[in-house]
């Protein structure tokens, strides 16, 4: 036991493990233990120098002898040792005190330091301390009052200039004050201290002290060092018999070591006499708690022992607690059937916010946000994380395209907690959702309301814009142009050519976005909308994936962040997750830092993204840098250069250079099947280029297919040709 | 100059301890106000207690009590008051004292913020006790905190080397006002004992910007310093503390007296401010109004500790002898005396 001893003061200041320690590993700790004695010990040194004097045994002297049992083979047996001189004033006081307790502890103790030393054969019979301030310093010990004994000890050597204390009563008293010291420290989570003063007094650390080992142990775990934690808790099991001290070290690990730490400990577990695992009473406790940090630690790997272990306590306990457990552990696994499961046994059994929180993600995960935020709805106000759940659900709900028919009070209430929560996310969603049932002011209001909360919300500035252009306030249009001048291009570029304003949106947003700003007529639900004037809706088509999961998190990328902390492998989710919330120049933020990976799918995935991001904000020349980035299968970089033309071709168009939008439109044509919007784009070029018979042949072919623009097309030439020589 | 001066002295106690000790056999503190003293403010377990203040004990009456000990040339209360502070104390990860203790909460130390004159005097007193009683271990444990007021308690602010109340909350960055600062954390006979356990010219420098600040920090037509000082711009009374000469700065004085510190014109400037015409003391305001008239003992004992130094005027007798009080107008009561014994005896 006392090897152990030595050996976890060791772990704690050098750091060697157990195994590795030798002699000199004692004598070196040993050494600095009372050279650096720092803790004021003037009375230490006066220790070690008497108990020199009479031939006796410092702890130094003990630990080395310790040392030497462990390896005999060294030169402890053949030096001739002077015949030691026990101090027994303690036992003799605790005799004398009829403390038995106290007197076989110190029995064992003078045993352990003088192998040679022999008991009296009547401990209770020995003669007293005819030293009676003596007496008075052993009584005040053993009351713990340890200052006391200080000024008892200086007033005798006042009087006494040659006394000197016994090096027992000195040796006890300071490590009875570390003791207190130490305690003292850890109730006030002062933790170098706490671990400075085991350090510099090992012979607390003992199997009898087994709560100093756990303040010592506590105050490594505290400090992030669960290692050292760790050996602390295993010293104990190891070394230590009684069996509750036993049961609660594995209870204090288990509140602070992570579970494959833990798992070090229970390996110790013993049997006991009656044949059961000495831990048993706290098992179902600890597999909870393993479950339990499953829930936070997604990768972390429980025994599925303890995962089952919980679930038959679920199922036969029934608590509501043990479900959720079970559901917060299976949906971080992505779980989710298993997960809606536990959540629905959890929330029928006893509703709580967790039960409703975690349901409502399994519900928006497998697209029931109706449901989601029917269940959410009672407990939105109870965390900061629940309501950004329930936003999140909202905001799924209404953005499912089609747009479903949503019963007006679900949508008043939706309003209202928009409202007061002042989520701008959702507000824009109400803004899309409004223009997807063709009612601009509402949408314009929304977006407003949006903007007002997030003055940077892009998005809902350009649908702000939309909005008014569709209620034909111009100067409303060019108030935002003005706002957002520089800022963004799409926004610049609003209304310009009102006969291209389709198009234009067209070829910004080349994925599925395309028809997105298509008011689709509704008249069904016109009016359970019209009636939600203040409120919110959403109508943003979703690519699937990526946005599902950005919801599933709760948070997904709604919170504006830099993205320059990011790993490349999140940072490109988070792009991607942000194309989808139209947010496509923090996007292109975001892949810029993916591009950095050092995996080239995901740079060839940045790149890409990258270049969507650009040209969907109408950066057309930094796509076309971006799209450079990384190599691209034929695919994408036919798509790439084609979006890119196409928007060089639409920026050539408005800015009145014509032949230099054919040009693009030539390069277009060697890549690119001949997109029928942009045939139109190169009819009016002509046109305008007064190439009277190109734009009327390219129109004609097109009219024939049936295409409304090329038609108008047409008789625009017509009319140009008609009036032509009159204005000449 | 004049520390040098100090500085030698101390050296010269260093080598012969018991010729410091006074006229009188044992220290200058006397046996008789020394037991008078701990019967009234020193509990059994070694805490002083500050009576005036609900009982409780702090790191600044702890390190009082230590002083008072050396003084009483009583080697075994000190052992006592020292155990108690060591582990009741000084827990503090950075080396320094907690600097509030309860007797009736659990855990007694119900701040464990420092306060740095508290740090100073229990250093101050274990250099002193470790010299005179060739105490390695008090020398060993005075260095230690003495490295920790260095480290944690210093700042550098406008090219002046400023000791902060405390570790946290009166810095820059701590307070619009910051730096804040206490003149009455000065005890400037610390300094040089410290620098002999833990040597930095930065003890020389907290020395120099305490007198600079005595100079400086001039409130109202009494030209006395504030409590609490901010220092932010131009030294003036701290935000969200009274702007007042106080129980704080009323000590200004008696440590400039004790450590031989401050010319003849800073003297007579405290002594006019804080005198009043029967005899207390006056503690005032930003504008020069009087706010108390203290009328123990131990605080009339300033007013006439400058008397003596000024003008050799003899103490009166009925500030000679000590009677405790409460516990900080007597420890300041027995701080006086001490000094004038030894070294201004013809005021007695």
């Amino acid at each position: 036991m006392k090897s152990s001893i030595v050996a976890i003061a060791a772990v704690m200041t050098t750091a060697i493990g157990v195994a590795g320690l030798t002699d000199g590993g004692f004598l070196r700790q040993d050494d600095k233990k009372f050279n650096s004695l720092s803790a004021a010990n003037q009375e230490a040194s006066v220790a070690v120098g008497s108990v020199a004097d009479k031939g006796g045994r410092s702890s130094a002297a003990h630990f080395t002898e310790v040392a030497q049992a462990e390896k005999p083979s060294e030169e402890g047996a053949s030096q001739a040792k002077p015949e030691p001189v026990v101090d027994e004033s303690a036992l003799r006081y605790f005799a004398a005190k009829g403390d038995t307790a106290r007197l076989q502890a110190e029995i064992s103790r003078l045993r352990s330091l003088y192998p040679d030393w022999v008991p009296p054969a009547d401990p209770l019979a020995v003669p007293r301390n005819t030293d009676v301030a003596l007496e008075t310093m052993w009584r005040l010990y053993s009351e713990g009052r340890y200052a006391e004994v200080r000024k008892a000890i200086a007033e005798r050597q006042a009087k006494e200039a040659a006394w000197q204390p016994p090096s027992d009563l000195l040796e006890r008293l300071n490590v009875a004050e570390a003791r207190a010291r130490l305690v003292n420290a850890s109730e006030l989570k002062q933790y170098e201290t706490v671990i400075s003063i085991a350090a510099s007094t090992p012979s607390l650390l003992t199997c009898s002290e087994v709560d100093v080992l756990w303040h010592v142990a506590n105050a490594f775990a505290q400090t992030k060092r669960p290692e050292r934690a760790r050996d602390a808790y295993l010293y104990v099991l190891k070394s230590c018999e009684n069996a509750p001290e036993r049961l609660a070290t594995v209870q204090k690990a288990a509140a602070v070591l992570p579970y494959a730490t833990l798992q070090d400990l229970l390996a110790l577990e013993r049997t006991t006499p009656e044949g059961v695992p000495e831990f048993e009473s706290i098992r179902d406790d600890l597999a909870r708690r393993f479950v339990a940090e499953g829930d936070e630690d997604k990768a972390l790997a429980v025994d599925p022992r303890y995962v089952q272990r919980v679930e038959t306590l679920a199922e036969t306990g029934g608590a509501a607690s043990d479900a959720l457990l079970l559901g917060w552990y299976q949906l971080r696994r992505d779980n989710m059937s298993a997960a809606e499961q536990w959540f629905r046994r959890a929330h029928d059994k006893e509703d709580s916010a967790s039960a409703s929180q975690g349901l409502a993600l399994t519900l928006i995960a497998r697209n029931a946000p109706a449901e989601a935020e029917a269940v959410l709805y009672p407990w939105r106000a109870s965390s900061p994380d629940a309501l950004a759940t329930y936003f999140a659900a909202t905001a799924n709900l209404l953005a499912i395209d089609p747009p479903v028919a949503l019963d007006a009070a679900v949508l008043a209430r939706i309003a209202q907690e928009t409202t007061k929560g002042r989520d701008a996310a959702t507000a824009q969603q109400f803004g899309w959702y409004a223009r997807a049932l063709n009612q601009p002011a509402t949408a314009a209001l929304w977006f407003a309301t949006a903007l007002r909360w997030k003055p940077d919300d892009e998005p809902s500035a350009y649908g702000l814009a939309l909005s008014r252009d569709q209620l034909g306030d111009k100067d409303g249009v060019v108030e935002i142009q003005r706002l957002w001048s520089g800022r963004s291009e799409r926004i610049a570029r609003l209304g310009e050519v009102k006969d291209k304003l389709e198009e234009v949106n067209r070829t910004q947003v080349p994925t599925a976005e395309a028809q997105a700003y298509t008011p689709p007529q509704s008249s069904t639900r016109a009016t359970a909308v019209a009636e939600v004037v203040e409120q919110p809706v959403t109508r943003r088509p979703r690519t699937g994936g990526t946005a599902q999961k950005a919801v599933r998190s709760g948070a997904g990328c709604r919170t504006t962040i830099n993205p320059a902390g990011l790993a490349p492998q999140a940072a490109l989710a988070r792009g991607w997750c942000l194309m989808d919330l139209n947010r496509p120049l923090e996007a292109a933020e975001a892949f810029e830092v993916a591009l950095q990976a050092a995996a080239s799918q995901i740079r060839e995935d940045a790149a890409y993204g990258q270049s969507l991001a650009y040209l969907r904000a109408g950066l057309t020349n930094k796509a076309a840098v971006s799209a450079t980035k990384s190599t691209q299968t034929r695919g994408r970089v036919d798509e790439l250069q084609t979006a890119i033309l196409a928007d060089r071709a639409i920026a050539a168009f408005d800015a009145k250079r014509y032949r230099e939008a054919i040009l693009f439109l030539d390069q277009l044509g060697q890549i690119s099947t001949r997109r029928q919007d942009l045939m139109v784009l190169r009819g009016y070029s002509y046109m305008n280029l007064k190439y009277y018979a190109e734009a009327r042949r390219i129109f004609e072919a097109l009219a024939a297919t049936g295409n409304r623009d090329a038609m108008q097309g047409l008789a625009a030439v017509e009319a140009s040709q008609e009036i032509w020589p009159n204005k000449n | 100059m004049r520390w040098r001066t100090a500085l030698f002295a101390g050296l010269l106690a260093l080598m012969i301890p018991v010729a410091a000790g006074g006229a009188e056999e044992g220290g200058s503190v006397s046996a008789r106000d020394w037991e008078q003293y701990k019967a009234r403010f020193l509990d059994a377990g070694g805490r002083i207690i500050d009576d005036g203040n609900g009982n409780v004990s702090h790191s600044e009456g702890q390190g009082y009590g230590l002083l008072l000990a050396v003084l009483a040339e009583n080697p075994a209360d000190f052992a006592l008051i020292w155990s108690f502070t060591r582990r009741e104390l000084l827990l503090r990860d950075d080396g320094l004292a907690a600097w509030k203790w309860s007797p009736t909460e659990t855990p007694h130390v119900v701040d464990i913020n420092n306060a740095t004159d508290g740090d100073i005097l229990i250093a101050y007193a274990l250099v002193l006790a470790g010299e005179r009683w060739q105490r390695e271990d008090y020398l060993q444990a005075a260095a230690r905190i003495a490295k920790a007021v260095l480290d944690r308690a210093v700042l550098d602010h406008g090219g002046q080397t400023l000791l902060m109340p405390g570790v946290s909350g009166f810095g820059t960055a701590d307070r619009p006002d910051g730096p804040v600062v206490n003149p009455s954390y000065w005890i400037f006979e610390a300094f040089p004992a410290l620098d002999r356990v833990a040597p930095s010219p930065r003890w020389k420098e907290l020395s120099d910007t305490g007198l600079w600040l005595l100079g400086a920090a001039q409130m109202g037509s009494r030209k006395l310093p504030a409590d609490w000082v901010s220092l932010r711009t131009t030294p003036k009374p701290a935000q969200g503390f009274p702007a007042e000469f106080g129980y704080n700065a009323l000590r200004v004085p008696l440590y400039l007296v004790r450590a031989d510190m401050g010319d003849r014109d800073l003297m007579a400037r405290l002594r006019k401010g804080i005198a009043g015409s029967d005899d207390a003391l006056i503690l005032s305001d930003a504008a020069g109004a009087v706010q108390t008239s203290l009328m123990d003992p131990g605080y009339r004992f300033v007013n006439h500790i400058l008397a003596c130094v000024l003008d050799r005027v003899p103490i009166p007798d009925s500030v000679k002898v000590f009677s405790p009080t409460l516990y900080y107008p007597s420890t300041l009561h027995l701080l006086g005396l001490s000094y004038v014994k030894e070294k201004r005896p013809e005021c007695l």
